[in-house]
């Protein structure tokens, strides 16, 4: 076999540790990310005392061959996409570090933690923004 | 006479293609090396990249500029007694005793080539987001 890529081997180290020490509510597929590591499912339970308290959630991160220089992908997936200002009914989640403001100091782990926090510091859900501004 | 002028003629092509090979080669080397592609990407802004005929004359001046300033920044043997981070956060592989990391003005240490690789897509430190060139530009005051 080919010895991983510097990505791929990130990658493998950035799994074996959100396994290890996840988030709160955090939890990954890892057989399904065995297979295709460049394909993450990750789900999130709505924080507890918080307006998405009860409910279940699913990420998705798609990395490029060039992570952790490209930001991942990340978006909301499945049945249940959370009703919040920054998040569209695609799923798509507006966030200045999976842009503008990405680092490759930043993790899948870091990443999940932010959308924690964005979720958790809602006051009321609302879906301003729609998908033809988008 | 018409052999004389045809002559001629190639003469001139080949020394302008000598001309742009010996141009890419003066780029070549300073490109970063582990993520590397075939085609030597450049990035003008972070999610921006293309090859080095596609930029701009500015886009070029400005990418030669970060270059010469990247190597105003020391490499220097990695010390586990001085430095705290027992990782380079690009790569996440431990850093072994001896070996040459860079150091950014904010004394973040990575490894060289995880490093350069991002300096070329955007000229910030990815630990404290401290831009790099004006802590440069600090430092030289200072001293």
């Amino acid at each position: 076999m080919a010895s991983p890529s510097p990505s791929e081997r990130r990658l493998q180290k950035e799994l074996s540790s959100l396994m290890k020490d996840p988030p709160p509510g955090v939890s990954v597929d890892a057989n399904a990310v065995y297979q295709h590591l460049n394909l993450w499912n990750v789900h999130m339970k709505g924080a507890d005392g918080t307006l998405y308290q009860g409910e279940d959630f699913q990420l998705q991160f798609r990395f490029s061959s060039k992570y952790p220089f490209d930001s991942p992908e990340v978006t909301f997936v499945g049945d249940n996409i959370p009703i919040h200002p920054h998040v569209y009914s695609n799923g798509h989640i507006c966030l200045s570090i999976l842009t503008d403001d990405w680092s490759p100091a930043l993790s899948v782990q870091s990443v999940c933690l932010s959308i924690i926090s964005m979720l958790s510091s809602c006051k009321e859900k609302a879906s301003t923004l729609s998908i033809e501004k988008h | 006479m018409g052999n004389c002028l045809k002559g001629t003629s190639n003469e001139d092509i080949s020394l302008l293609r000598e001309n742009e090979r010996s141009s890419e080669q003066q780029i070549e080397p300073i490109q970063p090396s582990s993520y590397r592609d075939r085609t030597p990407v450049f990035y003008p802004t972070p999610n921006d990249g293309r090859p080095a005929n596609q930029l701009t004359e500015e886009e070029q001046v400005r990418i030669a500029r970060r270059i010469g300033l990247m190597e105003h920044l020391p490499i220097l043997a990695y010390d586990d007694s001085i430095n705290k981070n027992k990782e380079c956060v690009i790569c996440m592989i431990e850093f072994k005793i001896g070996e040459e990391v860079r150091y950014l003005p904010c004394m973040h240490v990575y490894h060289v080539s995880c490093i350069d690789d991002w300096l070329m897509r955007s000229f910030t430190c990815p630990s404290c987001m401290e831009p790099v060139d004006a802590a440069l530009l600090t430092s030289y005051d200072t001293n």
